[in-house]
């Protein structure tokens, strides 16, 4: 079944797009159908429902949905520990 | 490539700030006398760095990467600052974590998805603590665009 993730950052403008398409290669690598859908924070609301929310701001609200941190993929530290975190949920 | 867009008058290799704000003034002023940017640049990344802050601890090497909505973007451009003393950013992420920033990739984007890969290409960039920290050393913009040029050929 075909997954989707949000991928949210303040303006959808810089490190989300990196982040999203990070997403992208990591669950084409692992044969995971997924389909991203990159907003601001402020629209993570109305795109739900969704499996994962990947966000590279701060985000303290509880959408019933599993949140994963993509600030990784920006810094470069903890690369392998996130993509691990986001095969297993989207493997659930 | 990166270092082939990069302009010298978007290089600037002492910057003299003791604020993120006075980064984004002196930087972003660069941005809008180019015309890659709208006057409202400057106050649009002020505004947004207060609620989505974009400094970076590069393995103990902090630089920040401010950039805005594209509705105030003419077109893409990046500039970059050697700050002449470390200035304080809050980390992305977070609201209460600091990084004292050393080095400034400013950005304007038009198109996030229409330059995914410059997007990348500068966040591989800044992922490298060596590259920042031979940024630091260099004293004219020539050098800067030396030291992104020699990584990229790495890539």
């Amino acid at each position: 079944m075909k997954k989707k993730v949000i991928v949210a950052c303040g303006g959808a403008v810089a490190t989300s797009t990196v982040a999203a398409n990070k997403v992208v290669e990591l669950c084409q690598k692992n044969g995971v159908d997924v389909s991203i859908c990159q907003v601001r924070i402020s629209e993570i609301e109305s795109n739900l429902p969704a499996d994962l929310i990947v966000t590279t701001s701060k985000v303290r609200r509880d959408f019933g949905v599993p949140l994963i941190t993509g600030m990784p993929f920006v810094s470069g530290v903890g690369v392998a520990k996130t993509e691990a975190a986001i095969l297993k949920v989207l493997r659930d | 490539m990166i270092w082939e867009e990069l302009k010298e008058s978007l290089i600037l290799t002492d910057v003299e700030a003791d604020t993120s704000d006075d980064v984004m003034k002196q930087v972003g002023s660069k941005i809008i006398e180019g015309g890659y940017a709208k006057d409202s640049f400057v106050e649009a990344l002020i505004n947004r760095e207060k609620d989505f802050p974009t400094g970076l601890d590069i393995d103990g090497f902090g630089v920040a990467i401010p950039h805005t909505d594209v509705s105030h973007v003419n077109s893409s451009a990046t500039a970059i600052a050697i700050l002449d003393k470390p200035v304080t950013f809050v980390q992305m992420g977070s609201d209460d974590d600091y990084v004292d920033a050393k080095v400034v990739f400013m950005l304007a984007v038009d198109d996030p998805k229409g330059h995914l890969e410059q997007l990348q290409r500068i966040i591989t960039i800044i992922q490298d603590k060596n590259v920042l920290t031979e940024l630091t050393t260099a004293t004219e913009p020539k050098q800067i665009i030396e030291v992104i040029k020699e990584k990229e050929n790495t890539l």
